[in-house]
């Protein structure tokens, strides 16, 4: 494969990630497709092909909703191109629409991902009752929770350590006015007396149901002068994936998630994370997901992530060395099919300096983060200032 | 030589969850109007109107917001008799689908024509909706089409 540069040149986000019962699936996507594309200075005529990526069909109900799409993302006569990797899938759709330009193929895309939860409701489509198998009814959340008991066990961290990432988060996403969530008055307290949904975690340490889409104009070298801003260049991107159960998988550090991380680092010349890059954008649905991916991806020690939460190391508010979801994270707005794609772009936001009240003085190198299904998918890219 | 079926297990599965659908203003406004009796088609970018209403032009992309009333009247282009109905026809007597094109919309499209039998049908014949009885802001309030020779078109 030829190895051009991809540099991200428009990025655009719904107004905010709530409720949107004003507007149709189609008028959901097109509105951040064009505030991407007027961030690249571009229209619908510049673009070469269209990569859309949404969560499970039956999350909306909507089947193929990339074939009904088309015209309202312009994608009339060019090639149209749906990524499904679950909660991955806004990662994984960048990464994809990436490599269009990165073999050269396309110079200029457009990639779009979405989820409209107020149409339907996830925890039903994750959960539906089957024959010849008990029904769980579980959801996301009660998925993880086990996964979570388990990361306690070892660690030793303190009960309360995710109720700190709930309160950084959606402190964070009083910054971001893009949040579903704005909590002005939220802090450990209010997290720790809030209901308890699946043990241990609690109904303020899970995501909202969002609605909301993301997306970005990605060009090859010769077409990213055409934004009143600089573009963001991509640096490195992977992917990987493993089966959801089996005897021997390592559910609270999965392999797919270490070999993932490790390959990027390498295309990236990074040998430690913390040190060398200036922030990340992690996907972070339920609280303990932080201090669980601050040691997978290698920014702890095993065992340690829980620490960097507790010493302010991933609060931008409390000047923290690594600052995590400047954004607010999954845990402040969660379009699902959307989050991850949100993720990547806050990343490119960052280092294009364009992050207004979120952003991270002078960074360079920013990671965005994406992971789906039963912790089984991992889409990852590192983004930086200067071109790679 | 058919496969033994004994020993091979099967079990009912029905999957459903009421969804909640938002068609938003443009489509949710033609809707809307049709429960009302009223009949809207849209403007594209090149001056032609579309019926049924799109929210984005199908050329450009561009948003479509110049909504243009129109009658119940229109034009028979071409169809296919379905002489013996069967149960999802939803419907008993024999009918066409038909490709309609109202009068003041430059495109056609699908709905149910009815009629005695196939003989009365012929192209560019007038047509009218014939409205359904209860109404609910969808395209099934439009019954289907008649004829309307003989009267103004």
């Amino acid at each position: 494969m030829s190895n051009h540069r991809v540099a991200i040149c428009g990025i655009g986000q719904t107004e905010r990630y709530r409720t949107k019962l004003t507007c149709s699936l189609a008028g959901l996507v097109r509105e951040a497709a064009l505030n991407a594309l007027a961030d690249a200075g571009c229209d619908w005529s510049d673009i070469d092909a269209l990569i859309i990526g949404k969560a499970p069909d039956m999350f909306e109900g909507v089947v193929m909703p990339e074939a009904y799409l088309a015209e309202a993302l312009g994608g009339v006569n060019k090639p149209v191109i749906r990524v499904h990797t679950a909660g991955s899938v806004g990662g994984s759709t960048a990464i994809v629409a990436a490599n269009h330009i990165k073999s050269g193929l396309f110079k200029r895309v457009l990639t779009v991902a979405f989820e409209k939860q107020s149409e339907s409701n996830a925890h039903w489509a994750l959960s539906p009752s089957m024959p010849f198998r008990p029904h769980f009814n579980s959801g996301a959340g009660g998925m993880f929770a086990p996964v979570i008991r388990e990361y306690m066990r070892r660690s030793g961290a303190p009960e309360d350590a995710g109720c700190y990432v709930a309160v950084k988060d959606r402190v964070h996403a009083l910054n971001n006015p893009h949040a579903h969530l704005h909590l002005p008055d939220i802090d450990l307290d209010t997290v720790k007396n809030s209901p308890m949904l699946w043990e241990p975690t609690r109904f303020l340490e899970s995501c909202p149901s969002s609605d909301g889409a993301c997306a970005m104009v990605l060009a090859a070298e010769s077409h990213a002068d055409t934004s009143a801003h600089k573009p963001a260049w991509v640096h490195a991107m992977a992917m990987r994936s493993e089966p959801s159960f089996y005897p021997w998988r390592e559910e609270v550090n999965p392999e797919a998630s270490r070999a993932c991380a490790k390959d990027l680092y390498a295309q990236a010349g990074i040998t430690k994370p913390r040190e060398e890059l200036d922030l990340a954008e992690v996907y972070v649905p339920f609280s303990w997901f932080e201090p669980i991916w601050l040691e997978s991806l290698g920014f702890a020690e095993s065992g340690q992530g829980w620490r960097l939460t507790l010493e302010g190391a991933t609060s931008r508010d409390q000047g923290g060395d690594i600052p995590w979801n400047c954004s607010g994270g999954v845990l402040s707005s969660n379009p699902i099919g959307a989050s991850g794609m949100i993720r990547f772009a806050e990343a490119a936001l960052q280092v294009r300096g364009m992050a207004n009240k979120r952003q991270v003085d002078g960074a360079k190198r920013a990671l965005g983060h994406a992971y789906g299904g039963h912790s089984q998918f991992f889409a990852m890219w590192i983004v930086g200032a200067e071109k790679p | 030589m058919t496969e033994p079926r004994e020993n091979l297990l099967e079990a009912d599965f029905e999957l459903g969850f009421t969804y909640t659908r938002s068609p938003g203003v443009i489509i949710g406004k033609f809707l809307a109007a049709l429960q009302q009796q009223q009949i809207y088609g849209i403007r594209a970018n090149d001056g032609t109107v579309l019926f049924p209403p799109t929210e984005y032009d199908p050329r450009t992309a561009e948003s479509l917001h110049d909504f243009v009333p129109l009658t119940d009247l229109g034009r028979l282009l071409y169809w296919t008799w379905i002489d013996q109905p069967r149960d999802h026809h939803q419907i008993s007597q024999p009918f066409a689908f038909a490709m309609i094109q109202l009068d003041g919309a430059d495109v056609p499209f699908l709905h149910r024509m009815f009629a005695d039998s196939a003989e009365h049908l012929s192209v560019g014949m007038a047509v009218k909706v014939q409205w359904a009885e209860q109404r609910r802001g969808a395209i099934t309030d439009i019954h289907g089409f008649v004829t309307a020779e003989g009267e103004q078109s």
